[in-house]
C-alpha cells in the first residue's frame, strides 16, 4: 500500500476498531449454522467466584452449548466457543452483565499445533484492566468445516485460533489526537 | 465499450495495483478481517474516483477517508450476498462527494469524521498528485462525456471505467438494471455519434 492508504487503514483501525470487530455481519440463509470462522466476541469477566462457570446453552439439549465462560482457579477466564454464530448473542449478553471489555479472536487455516485455549493480549492502544483472558474453540481448539455444512461450502476446511486480542470497551484503541488538524 | 474507453480501460490495468494482500489465504475470520480485505480490494479504485473529480490532494485524501469511515458504520448493514463490495462503496462514494459539493457550495468545509482533518505530509501529498496525475485519462474521457445527463456519465464512468457489471452499477446508483442498462447504451450511442462528428 501507500503510506497515505497505510495511514488511513491504521486510522480506521484505531478509531473504528472496536466498531468493526463488534460488527453482526450477515451470514445470507445460515443464520444458525457456521458458515466460517469469525470474529468471536466475549468479555472480561466481572463473574463470580473461582470455578464458576456459565454456560449460555442456545443450542438444543443434545448440542453443546454454543459458548462457555469459566473462572479459573488463577483468575484468568476462559471462554469455550463451540457455535461462531451464537457470538454477538453471547456478546449482547455478557455486555448487558456489566462487562466492559471484549474479546476478538482471529482463525487461521490449518490444524492447532497446541491443542488448549489460547490466551490473549490486549489490542494496540487498547485499556485492558481485567483479568487474562484465554479462548478455546471447539473442545481442542480445531475446528472443521465439513463439506455440506455451510451454505455453498463456504469455508470449508480445518482451522485454528491464531490469536485473540481484547478491547476495552470504553476508549479502547483510540489514543487521541488521531487526525487532529 | 466505446473505442476510447477501451483504451483507457487497457491503461488502468497496466497501472500498478497500489495494494499488498495481507490476508493469510483463507477467509476472513473476523469482521475486522473481512473489512480489510474490502479496503484493500477498493481503496486505490476510489482514490482514482476522487481524483478524477478533485485536484487537490487533500481533498482525494479526505473523500476516501469519509467514504470508508461511512462504510465502517454501514459494515453490519452490507450483505455481499446482494452486491459486489465494490458497488456498495461506489454508492456511498456517490454520497460522500454529492456532500462534499453541497458542502463546498455552502462554504463549509468537507469531511473530517477521523477524529478530524488530518494534514496530510509531503510524502503523501506526493503520492496522491501521483494519484490524480494517473487518473488525466479518465479526467479526459469524462469531460468528453461532460454534455451527457450526469446519469449516462455515471454510468460510463462506472462501467466503462471502473469495470463494475451493470447490475452492479445499477445498485451503487440506486436504479434498477433495465433503467441502468438504457442509460448505459444510450451513453455510448452519444459518445459514438459524437466520435463520428469529430473524426
Amino acid at each position: 500500500m501507500t503510506k497515505f492508504t497505510d495511514h488511513l487503514w491504521s486510522d480506521l483501525v484505531r478509531e473504528h476498531g472496536p466498531t468493526l470487530a463488534h460488527a453482526d455481519r450477515p451470514e445470507p440463509g445460515r443464520a444458525h449454522l457456521l458458515r466460517r470462522p469469525r470474529v468471536l466476541a466475549g468479555s472480561t469477566l466481572g463473574l463470580a467466584g473461582v470455578g464458576t462457570a456459565l454456560v449460555l446453552a442456545l443450542g438444543a439439549a443434545s448440542s453443546p452449548p454454543a459458548y462457555a465462560v469459566t473462572t479459573n482457579s488463577d483468575g484468568s477466564v476462559t471462554v469455550q466457543i463451540n457455535v461462531a454464530s451464537s457470538l454477538s448473542q453471547a456478546n449482547a449478553k455478557l455486555g448487558a452483565m456489566g462487562i466492559d471489555e471484549r474479546l476478538e479472536i482471529f482463525m487461521a487455516s490449518g490444524p492447532a499445533a497446541v491443542s488448549g485455549p489460547v490466551t490473549c493480549t490486549p489490542a494496540p492502544g487498547a485499556n485492558v484492566s481485567g483479568p487474562p483472558l484465554k479462548v478455546l474453540v471447539g473442545t481442542d481448539g480445531t475446528e472443521v468445516i465439513s463439506p455440506g455444512q455451510t451454505g455453498g461450502n463456504t469455508g470449508v476446511g480445518t482451522y485454528h485460533l491464531d490469536h485473540c486480542v481484547v478491547w476495552g470497551d470504553t476508549g479502547s484503541g483510540n489514543s487521541g489526537n488521531t487526525g487532529a488538524g | 465499450m466505446s473505442t476510447e474507453a477501451s483504451a483507457l480501460v487497457r491503461t488502468m490495468r497496466e497501472r500498478p495495483v497500489a495494494v499488498r494482500a495481507r490476508s493469510r489465504g483463507g477467509p476472513p475470520s473476523s469482521p475486522l478481517e473481512e473489512f480489510e480485505q474490502v479496503y484493500l480490494r477498493n481503496v486505490d479504485v476510489l482514490m482514482g474516483y476522487f481524483a478524477r473529480r478533485c485536484r487537490d490532494p487533500q481533498t482525494v485524501a479526505d473523500l476516501t477517508s469519509e467514504t470508508f469511515v461511512r462504510a465502517v458504520d454501514g459494515f453490519a448493514r452490507f450483505d455481499p450476498s446482494r452486491g459486489s463490495d465494490r458497488a456498495w462503496l461506489f454508492g456511498i462514494a456517490t454520497h460522500v462527494f454529492a456532500s462534499h459539493c453541497e458542502q463546498s457550495a455552502g462554504g463549509r468545509d468537507a469531511v473530517a469524521r477521523l477524529g478530524g482533518h488530518r494534514p496530510l505530509d509531503e510524502d503523501e501529498i506526493e503520492e496522491l498528485a501521483e494519484r490524480i496525475d494517473a487518473e488525466s485519462e479518465g479526467v479526459a474521457l469524462m469531460r468528453r462525456c461532460a454534455q451527457l445527463p450526469a446519469v449516462e456519465r455515471a454510468a460510463i464512468e462506472l462501467v466503462d471505467l471502473e469495470e463494475l457489471t451493470p447490475k452492479e452499477a445499477a445498485l451503487a446508483l440506486g436504479v434498477s438494471r433495465v433503467a441502468f442498462r438504457k442509460r448505459l447504451s444510450r451513453a455510448r450511442s452519444r459518445l459514438r455519434k459524437e466520435q463520428h462528428s469529430n473524426d
